[in-house]
């Protein structure tokens, strides 16, 4: 078995388990109430794959980028448990690629914004923290 | 910044982003980098050099009998607008390619501390699961 690290040399039981994407399906909001980046997305499950949709923070009011394919990462290589994600979007004149992790319930989403017109904007990376909507406590 | 500017978020129009200095401030990212956890089974060591506008990332993985070489990355600055309590430093992107994997990682230094997340995606039919990681360093040199 090929690695680059210890952590990628493990013992594979042959199993195609599918993978329990449990922790990442419903609404995550931004902890952030000011923020100007994402403020909200939508993590649907169909036929045991997941997508997101996401509404970003416009001048004139919220800003659907539409969905997106997921792909979901375990913690580890053994596991069969998703802990994570990433996504991409492409807007023409930029793309944004979305790196999530869960951690504790809080969903840490690292966003990598790469400009590809001529406007000399400067690529950037923001971190922002999202909670999962659960209304147990309305 | 213009409105005729094409946006996606409100963010797309920071004027910081139009900052020559939004990406300058790397040093705190150079040097070389061990990792906190002696017993780490993922990245052992990593350097980071700079050429001009672009970063050379070396990494060593953990390994049975050493560390494991890395494939040298060279990648480009990000700016890093707003973060928790107004700290603005900046962030590194970089893709590893191995053929039977490949490690999208993200470095950015906080407090001291460089943090490297890693989603790893395998390429063979090992069976293994895709798996995310996050590991603390502290500069040695």
């Amino acid at each position: 078995m090929q690695f680059a690290q210890l952590s990628d040399h493990v013992e594979t039981n042959g199993s195609n388990a599918s993978m329990d994407l449990q922790a990442l399906p419903g609404v995550w909001i931004n902890s952030n109430p000011n923020t100007s980046g994402i403020a909200r997305m939508v993590m649907s499950e169909a036929n045991g794959k997941l997508s997101l949709q996401v509404f970003a923070v416009g001048p004139d009011g919220p800003i659907d980028w539409g969905s997106a394919d997921v792909k979901v990462f375990a913690g580890v290589p053994t596991s069969k448990v998703g802990a994570g994600f990433t996504c991409n979007f492409d807007f023409g004149f930029a793309e944004t690629e979305l790196q999530g992790m869960i951690m504790k319930g809080l969903l840490v989403l690292a966003q990598f914004h790469r400009f590809k017109d001529d406007s000399k904007r400067a690529d950037f990376f923001v971190r922002e923290y999202y909670a999962l909507e659960h209304g147990r406590y309305e | 910044m213009s409105s005729a500017v094409e946006f996606k978020q409100t963010g797309h129009l920071d004027p910081a982003l139009l900052d020559p200095k939004a990406a300058a401030n790397a040093e705190k990212l150079l040097g070389r980098w061990a990792n906190t956890n002696r017993e780490t089974r993922g990245i052992a060591e990593c350097e980071i050099q700079r050429d001009g506008d672009q970063f050379s990332i070396q990494i060593f993985g953990a390994g049975e009998d050493g560390p494991i070489a890395w494939p040298r990355a060279r990648t480009k600055a990000l700016a890093n607008l707003e973060e928790e309590a107004g700290q603005r430093t900046i962030a590194l992107a970089a893709n590893f390619e191995f053929g039977f994997m490949k490690s999208e990682i993200y470095i950015r230094v906080n407090k001291g501390v460089l943090v490297i997340v890693l989603y790893n995606t395998f390429q063979d039919d090992s069976g293994r699961s895709n798996y995310l990681n996050r590991e603390f360093f502290y500069r040695v040199k």
